[in-house]
């Protein structure tokens, strides 16, 4: 009697392991974008300029960003880092900001500069570096 | 009641019996006081010596309420120093600058706080006081006095006077950062930004960044000679957009020239720092061990 009870308690250990290997098996494919990859469409309310600016980088988001997928090399991205910039500065300091990191994202090289990288492997590259006063340059990450 | 049950019982008795008598005979320490100075002294001391200097703190505190005692003082300012509260070390030592056994010790920890709590400017002021420089440990004082000079921006002391206070082995290393901190090799912003403005990129390429440099020069000359095309071609409206894109590229290349300098210089500036400390780190700042 005590060996059947043996025999079904392994038995059935051994059919419950079974099932494990159902996760091996070839999933359907799902190419949606994660609904949490999706940027952040909150609206900068700190004035009327910043208003305008943020609904023309969610009209980025909505008809580029979220359909090409989160390529920058850089964090924050290229259209973060102009709306950081203005915010910081002005709009005319902040658009040279965005213009030398636009021109420096297209570098095919940039990964040879002094960059520090993130866990994802971006390349930290804050507002806060560019806007000419020396006690704002931080190298250490976030 | 079976017999069994009786024996369980009896067990079960003595057994209670037992562990009344324990707690009565643990009532009877109660008349020693666990919290007496003495006992707190011994419990700092132990925690002190087991490096827990916040645990040790209230037990030297509440002692030094009853009593007066330098070592336990020197110790519980050390506290404060090894948890990195150096303005109340500072204060905890300089109450033992009178004592006949810690004085000088007390006296090298006060100076120690201030470096390390960088107040390098009340470090030299302290150190060219008579009363403050002449005693047992004044080299080593002098010594973090000179270490200062490289962590701020004043005025450096003159080279020999400087290089005499360190061992002959060292000296060398000393002069080199010396030399770096006199004359740093750092790039002009406004040299970038006119470099930028004379060749796009070409202020880039002076702070280092020659990729950066180079996309700059490829992507205004392309945009200008888009632009340049287009207008050739009677093609206003695409001359003008060429226009601005080039605009924005030539602008941005030089306000990102002169940047770069910026983030050179500052860059230089704290690998040097990480250096010098290192350096220093490496050597205990040349200070001695205190036994007490």
């Amino acid at each position: 009697m005590k060996f059947i009870f043996m025999l079904f308690f392994l038995s059935a250990v051994s059919l419950f392991a079974q099932n494990e290997f159902v996760k091996w098996e070839a999933a359907p494919a799902s190419y949606e974008i994660n609904n949490a990859d999706r940027h952040d469409y909150t609206l900068d309310r700190s004035g009327f300029g910043m208003t305008i600016l943020s609904v023309l980088r969610n009209g980025y988001y909505f008809f580029v960003s979220d359909l090409d997928g989160d390529n920058c090399a850089f964090s924050p991205s290229c259209s973060a880092f102009f709306l950081q910039a203005v915010k910081e500065t002005s709009i005319f300091k902040g658009a040279l900001m965005f213009a030398d990191r636009f021109t420096r994202d297209i570098n095919f090289f940039k990964g040879l500069n002094h960059y520090p990288q993130l866990p994802d492997r971006k390349f930290y590259d804050p507002s806060s570096n560019y806007t000419l006063h020396s006690a704002k340059i931080k190298f250490n990450l976030p | 009641m079976t017999i069994d049950t009786k024996i369980l019982l009896r067990i079960f008795l003595i057994i209670a019996l037992i562990s009344a008598s324990q707690a009565i005979y643990c009532q009877s320490n109660q008349g020693e006081n666990i919290f007496s100075p003495e006992n707190r002294l011994k419990f700092g001391n132990y925690l002190y010596k087991e490096k827990d200097y916040l645990r040790a703190l209230p037990e030297l505190k509440e002692y030094l309420k009853t009593k007066t005692d330098d070592t336990t003082q020197f110790r519980f300012a050390d506290c404060f120093f090894r948890l990195n509260r150096f303005s109340e070390a500072e204060y905890n030592f300089r109450t033992l600058f009178s004592s006949p056994t810690l004085a000088d010790e007390s006296r090298l920890k006060f100076f120690e706080s201030l470096f390390f709590d960088n107040d390098y400017a009340a470090l030299r002021e302290y150190s060219e006081r008579n009363s403050y420089s002449d005693f047992k440990y004044s080299n080593e004082v002098n010594r973090l006095k000179y270490i200062s000079f490289f962590f701020d921006d004043s005025i450096l002391p003159k080279e020999n006077e400087m290089l005499n206070a360190f061992p002959d082995s060292v000296r060398p290393q000393i002069l080199n950062y010396y030399l770096l901190k006199k004359f740093p090799p750092a790039k002009s912003v406004a040299t970038a930004a006119i470099l930028s403005a004379i060749i796009p990129g070409a202020g880039k390429i002076y702070t280092g960044e020659i990729g950066d440099g180079i996309t700059a020069f490829a992507a205004t000359a392309l945009s200008a000679y888009l632009a340049y095309s287009n207008f050739h071609n009677d093609h206003q409206f695409r001359g003008w957009l060429f226009t601005g894109l080039t605009a924005f590229f030539y602008g941005g290349n030089i306000y990102g020239s002169a940047a770069s300098a910026q983030i050179y210089n500052v860059r230089m500036k704290f690998d040097f720092q990480k250096s010098v400390k290192l350096f220093f780190e490496e050597r205990n700042y040349f200070l001695p061990e205190i036994n007490f």
